[in-house]
This record gives structure tokens, sequence and C-alpha cells, in this order.
């Protein structure tokens, strides 16, 4: 029962993480990437490294997809600004979207 | 080993193995709907596992992820507002069922834990499993734009 239980979140990790690499959109890949934390824990559990997984899920359900949403948004609107901001009479609109 | 262990097998694969699937396909509000539910799903998965491996300190991880689950549900919630905003994620059945697992296996793990301090602390992961998992559900169908119109 206890190789049910490794090998069923091994293929849950294997599966995550591959999508993760084959999902190309960058939002769509940290949704992939916050379940693959949680996944991973689950399998840090299953091998007995309790404290391994406390701090891999503090740190990939919440933090790695929070970092990588405000870079999107940064750099989405850096982009549009760049882009729509031929005069650059607007300003710093959007100057304080950082943490 | 034994029916804990085996009821963690079946959570894990058939609960996180199907929001696997929904994070991977489909379009954006079904990856959000199912990025929240994996969370909701890992939780008990994990008291499971704590029951089975008779290891009461390895509820702690239930507790953290029960706390931090629908903070990250929250986080896509929120930066994900505009994406989300025309169609928004609506997935009330989905929600209840992984919901009312929760209590299920927060019921059958207070009960064979017995009284004392370990009970709390059971009861207090399901208490943060269930409501969080409401809230953030609640907020990824639209509470976030309520939330900013006013």
């Amino acid at each position: 029962m206890t190789e049910a239980l490794i090998v069923t979140a091994l293929l849950l990790v294997a599966g995550s993480a591959t999508a993760a690499v084959a999902v190309r959109d960058p939002v769509r890949q940290s949704l992939v990437l916050a379940v693959l934390g949680v996944v991973l824990a689950v399998l840090f559990t299953v091998l007995q490294a309790p404290d391994v997984a406390l701090s891999q899920l503090a740190v990939g359900s919440a933090l790695t997809p929070l970092l990588l949403l405000l870079t999107v948004r940064k750099v989405r609107r850096r982009g549009q600004r760049a882009a729509g901001g031929g005069g650059g009479s607007d300003g710093r609109r959007g100057g304080g979207s950082g943490p | 080993m034994n029916g804990w262990i085996l009821a963690a097998v079946v959570v894990l694969a058939a609960g996180v193995g199907a929001t696997l699937w929904g994070v991977v396909t489909g379009p954006l509000r079904r990856r959000a709907a199912a990025q929240n539910l994996s969370t909701a799903l890992a939780c008990p998965a994990l008291l499971l596992l704590a029951q089975g491996y008779a290891r009461p300190a390895y509820v702690d991880l239930a507790l953290v992820l029960a706390v931090l689950g629908p903070v990250g549900t929250l986080v896509f919630a929120r930066l994900l507002a505009d994406e989300l905003a025309d169609d928004p994620p609506h997935a009330r059945g989905p929600t209840l069922t992984a919901a009312a697992l929760g209590a299920a296996v927060v019921l059958a793990v207070s009960l064979a834990t017995g009284p004392g301090r370990a009970l709390v602390k059971v009861l207090v992961v399901g208490a943060l499993l269930v409501g969080g998992n409401l809230v953030a559900s609640r907020a990824l169908a639209g509470g976030m734009q309520e939330a900013r119109r006013d």
C-alpha cells in the first residue's frame, strides 16, 4: 500500500511538472506551478520528510505564483506604455505595482 | 497498510489527479477553479496520511495548507481579476463536493483521534479548510469584482 501511495504521488509530480514545462502562457503556467507545489509537498510527506514539505508548501502554494503574476503584470504594463505612450504625456500612472 | 492510507491514495489519484487534468486543459476560468480545488483536495489527503502513519505531528502540514491554499487562490483572484471579469468561474458543484469531502474526512479523523488537544487541532483544520475553500471559491466567482466596484 505504501508503494502505491509513493507511485501515485510520483505520477502526479511527473504529470504536473511536464505540464508546467509544456504550457507556454506565463499566467497559465503559474496556475500549474501552484498545483505542482502542492503535489510536491504531498510527495515529500509520503517520503517521510514533513519539514521539507512544510517549506515547500509555504513557498510553492502562494509565494511563487504571486511573484510570477506580479512580474507578468509589470511587464505587460511596461509594454503597453511603450506601445501606446509615444508622446509620454500620461506620466507614470502604473508605476506603483511592486510589492 | 491500512484503510487511512488507502483512502489517501484514492483521494490523491481521483481528486488531485482530476484537478491536475483541469488545470492543464481548458479555458482560464476552468484552470483557476481547478487550482482552488487542488488545495481543497490535497488538505484532506494530508490529514488522512497523518492518521495513516499514526503521526499527529503531520497534521501541521494540513494546517499550513488549509491556511495558505485559500491565500494562493485569493492571489489569483486579485491579480487575474481583469481576465476573469467577463467570464467568471462558477464551480458550485465541485466546490461543494470538495467541501463535503473535507468535512467527512475531518469528521472521520476526529472520531479516530478521540478527545484532547489533537482533536481541537483537527477541528481547527477542518473549519479553516471548509471556510477558506468557500470564501476563495466565492472570490473567484466574482466577489473580488464587487469589492473593487464599491
